[in-house]
């Protein structure tokens, strides 16, 4: 196994271990959030913004905890038969189907990346094309001018009315990492093919 | 090709794919965004599996997911269970079974404070098991027992599986757990007289604890009573401010999280390493269920856009003729066919697109069908092959007992079950009954 | 000319509706109907309840994308990125009566703003209609502007933030969630529908009165196409389309107006309550300035409240039955 692979599959396992364990402590920001929620409205008014900043913070946890969460091999497998294999013959069907599993997440990172670009009022078709104008907009004039770029901002359809935008950027990251994560297991199982543990 | 002819593809080709023992979720979502492209193409074929990420953001109900399993964690990593089991073991040990009997009362209370069946199960393995061998109980008697008792943790509410149902079937969550309640507290009723006979028949099966170890003092005796006020106390903390509108279920199983946290400091049993697996875990197991329901919703939209179930529907009703009672029957049947060798999850995937509708369009109660549903699934995590409390069992189980112990251990525990199973289809108001009372009017 | 041996494969569209199952036999599925009817296979609808392809929020998007072909919601609901939003659904006491949005569209001029503003972002318009007026169904007993005090409402953004001058809560929760949440008293109920639909719905179980004031006179819903599909569409088809909506529009007006009559007259599960007039002309007052406030918000809005404004003083002139 060339080195620079093996050093690509430990860095992409630190980095998303590293982002999922920030991730994991999102557990006490949630049950914070939801005891402020309990506690206002049992002895003030209810706010209005706690439901939906829990529901964010849900999707922080989920979608950034994920793929440390496939580090530790949380993902549950039918094994039928996949328990009874040997870990080559694991690693071998592995090599193979995680290109199902990485499509699966390509689509779901392409919906991710339309829907921000829908969420900073972009209403075509081409969102990379709309991110690629909004960067160069921002190097040359700076945040005015990529507000130019932006049209409608879409807002949360409900009393708090918040932006929308941090949320699905938050989905496109987590989606990318796992992808990336997929590529390190990917790598993972062909060296252990060629009997090497990384 | 015909609208039931892709449905089919469709089920074939996410069953094939899950064999192949890739993670389940990837399995689920390649089909459904695979199908969506070619059924939808760029006519919103690429936008459908991320939109379920919408709704699934906007199901509420969702934040208990990780309240509830990290309750478990909470429980299990820090033997906080310790003391309850004691209090059975001192109370219930001069009957013949006894202990076996009373490790089912502790099973239901354990159920009564986390959503899943592993917390159950943990604390089922490594204390009740090794003391009831021990004590001469037969191995077969005491493994069946503690993995159907911890069964009991998905039926009890909170429950993460009616929880995840709730979702699919978009039933209100609050009266699918109430509606737990009585048939949980019927099949725990069920398992201990399954016991008591047994015993009785055969006393070496259940041997009654020496006199010795039971003898304590009155005082002593009546102190170990408190361990049981902790999840009641928790329970209580967490359903109290629910019932009463004070707070919603969502907020609630925060204050329950808080509760077992908090329990488990004030009993000194929060060490730095039972503190980080309880958190690591709850990361894990949320991440799990989150990943596949989040496939699963992007299955079910595709699923749905076909139109194959009232397709499907009319096949059994006008085409076969069947009547409702037999489809169902037939659904339920076929439900325990598949937990045989699915996990529950998947079986909710697979089978919630076609047959949840199914059942609300022949008109039966789909809070009730939850109920059901959630028994299956019990039956499910015990039935080889495949089964969650199986293959913690076989895990956790000290090497006296073999796989075939394991296997055979469950046979009588899952007829149980399906009697009970079918106690509830035939009289539905055990379930709906706790639930019409405290959301009538 | 009659087509002869049409063998060409039938146009097919995905139909969402923002209302579920109970409520969108009566609101959006005889449209369906009537064109699946009489298309004769040429065009084949398959209709959609709230939620089950996209999300409500997402309506919009999708159908911009084509995920969607068509849809049935109100611009609030949606989430529609045009100034439209805040008008759809209930707009505070912009009407009395179901027959005022047709009006308000097609004599007034609303049904131009409303084309121009969704051509702008790429949707094709096709109709508004009217649906029924927004009262409150509670469990605690309101005879007097006091007893809004402090009431935890499950209601439309536009209106709560309304409604909160007067001492209301609005409560954010999700709709599925608002029926629990009045039976555990975490709501003290709704501020969202006429009483045709808390009978329909459910929620005449969990609560106890309805307030025969109210804060609108009528939904104003509409029906969107993606704007292609809108183009492929021949000709006959399209004018098959509209004769469906239209059909379904008076069916929906039949609906609504003998079942508010019937449900408050005959109905048992809910009581009729009411806030004198002279008490609430506060409220109708209050909405005076909010509407002024919305009309700051841009020149669409100012368009649009003007239209609402001229509206209304030609029917307070003309008086009864305009004005109830
Ligand atoms: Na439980
Ligand atoms: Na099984």
């Amino acid at each position: 196994m060339p080195d620079a692979l093996r050093a690509y599959v430990r860095g992409i396992d630190a980095m998303n271990r590293a982002i999922g364990r920030c991730a994991m402590y999102l557990l006490f920001a949630l049950v914070g959030v939801l005891l402020w929620s309990s506690v206002s409205k049992t002895f003030f008014t209810p706010t209005l913004w706690t439901l939906e900043t829990a529901q964010f913070i849900m999707v922080g946890y989920y979608i950034l905890g994920g793929p440390y969460a496939m580090q530790m091999g949380s993902n549950v497998r039918m094994d039928f038969f996949y328990g009874d294999w040997s870990p080559r013959r694991k690693a071998m069907a592995d090599v193979i189907t995680i290109w199902f599993l990485m499509f699966y997440l390509g689509v779901l990172l392409y919906g991710a990346i339309s829907s921000t670009a829908y969420s900073l009022g972009y209403f075509g078709t081409e969102p990379f094309s709309f991110f690629a104008d909004l960067a160069r907009a921002f190097v040359t004039g700076g945040p005015a001018a990529a507000s130019e770029v932006m049209g409608h901002m879409e807002r949360s359809p409900s009393a708090w009315r918040p932006y929308v935008w941090p949320v699905k950027v938050v989905l496109c990251l987590g989606v990318a990492l796992m992808i990336l994560q997929c590529t390190a297991e990917f790598f993972r199982d062909i060296a252990r093919l060629r009997g090497e543990e990384i | 090709m015909s609208q039931d002819m892709i449905a089919i593809v469709m089920f074939s080709g996410m069953m094939g794919l899950l064999l192949t023992g890739q993670r389940m979720f990837g399995a689920i979502g390649f089909v459904a965004v695979i199908a969506a492209l070619l059924l939808w193409g760029d006519r919103g074929g690429f936008d459908l599996g991320f939109a379920a990420s919408i709704k699934l953001m906007k199901w509420y109900p969702l934040l208990t997911l990780p309240m509830f399993i990290f309750m478990g964690y909470v429980l299990s990593e820090s033997r906080i269970a310790d003391d309850l089991y004691k209090m059975f073991h001192v109370w219930m040990g001069g009957l013949s079974g006894g202990l076996a009997v009373g490790t089912i009362g502790l099973m239901v209370l354990i159920s009564a404070m986390n959503g899943l069946s592993v917390a159950g199960m943990a604390i089922g393995a490594t204390i009740a098991l090794p003391e009831l061998l021990k004590r001469g109980y037969d191995k077969r008697m005491v493994t069946g027992v503690i993995q159907a008792g911890s069964s009991l943790g998905i039926l009890v509410p909170p429950s993460v599986v009616l929880v995840l149902y709730a979702m699919i079937a978009r039933q209100p969550v609050g009266q699918l757990w109430l509606a737990g309640i009585v048939p949980g507290l019927i099949m725990a009723a069920a398992f201990i007289i399954y016991i008591v006979i047994r015993c009785k028949l055969n006393p070496a099966l259940g041997p009654i604890l020496p006199k010795a170890d039971r003898d304590l003092p009155r005082a002593e005796k009546l102190r170990l009573l408190t361990a049981g006020l902790l999840p009641l106390g928790i329970f209580a903390v967490m359903m109290v401010p629910f019932i009463n509108g004070w707070t919603s279920l969502v907020e609630s199983s925060a204050i329950g999280a808080l509760a077992a946290f908090v329990a488990a400091v004030l009993k000194g049993r929060m060490t730095r390493e039972v503190f980080e697996n309880s958190v690591r875990n709850t990361l894990g197991v949320t991440c799990m269920f989150m990943w596949i329901i989040l496939a699963a919703l992007a299955f079910g939209a595709v699923f749905d856009g076909l139109g194959a179930v009232s397709a499907i529907e009319t096949l059994f009703t006008d085409q076969l003729g069947l009547s409702p009672w037999v489809i169902l029957i037939l659904m339920q049947l076929s439900f325990i066919v598949m937990g045989t060798f699915l996990d529950d999850t998947a079986m909710l995937v697979i089978v919630a697109p076609l047959y949840v509708p199914l059942v609300g369009a022949l008109g039966f109660d789909l809070v009730w069908y939850g109920v059901l549903y959630t028994i299956t699934c019990q039956i499910a995590y015990m039935t080889p092959p495949f089964g969650y409390n199986l293959f913690l069992m076989r895990a956790m189980a000290p090497p006296e007992i073999g796989l075939r112990d394991i296997y055979t251990s469950i046979i009588p525990f899952v007829a149980v079950m399906i009697v009970v199973l079918v106690i509830i289809m035939i009289f539905p108001d055990l379930a709906l009954w706790l639930p019409d009372l405290v959301y009538g009017k | 000319a009659p087509s002869v041996g049409r063998a060409q494969e039938p146009i097919r569209w995905r139909f969402q509706t923002y209302a579920g199952a109970a409520l969108g036999e009566h609101v959006t599925k005889p449209i369906i109907d009537a064109i699946n009817a009489a298309a004769q296979g040429e065009l084949e609808i398959e209709l959609y309840y709230a939620d089950q392809i996209v999300p409500t929020g997402e309506l919009f998007q999708a159908l911009q994308r084509g995920t969607l072909d068509a849809v049935h919601s109100d611009d609030d609901s949606m989430a529609s990125p045009t100034p439209m939003r805040v008008f759809g659904g209930y707009f505070p006491f912009a009407t009395k009566h179901i027959l005022d949005v047709p009006v308000l569209f097609n004599q007034y001029g609303l049904a131009d703003i409303w084309r121009a503003e969704y051509e702008k972002v790429g949707v094709t318009w096709l109709s508004a209609a009217g649906q029924d007026p927004c009262n409150f169904n509670t469990k605690k007993e309101v005879t007097s502007l006091a007893d809004l005090e402090g009431l935890k409402l499950y209601t439309f953004p536009t209106a709560g933030r309304f409604l909160s001058q007067f001492g209301v809560v609005p409560v954010n929760i999700p709709y599925e969630d608002a029926e629990v949440a009045v039976q555990t008293g975490e709501l003290d109920g709704m501020a969202w529908s006429g009483i045709t639909e808390d009978y329909t719905v459910g929620w005449a179980d969990v609560t106890d009165y309805f307030l025969t004031n109210n804060i609108s006179g009528a939904w104003i819903g509409s029906i969107f196409v993606n704007q292609q599909r809108w183009a492929d569409l021949p000709d006959h088809l399209k004018e098959l389309v509209m004769a469906a909506i239209k059909s379904a529009d008076t069916y929906r007006n039949q609906w609504y107006w003998g079942g508010e009559a019937r449900l408050r007259a005959r109905g048992d599960k809910l009581e009729l309550r009411s806030i004198p007039p002279e008490e609430w002309k506060q409220v109708e007052d209050a909405a005076i300035t909010f509407w002024d406030e919305i009309a700051q918000e841009g020149e669409v809005h100012q368009k649009v409240v003007d239209i609402f404004r001229d509206y209304n003083d030609v029917i307070n002139r003309a008086g009864p039955p305009y004005t109830f």
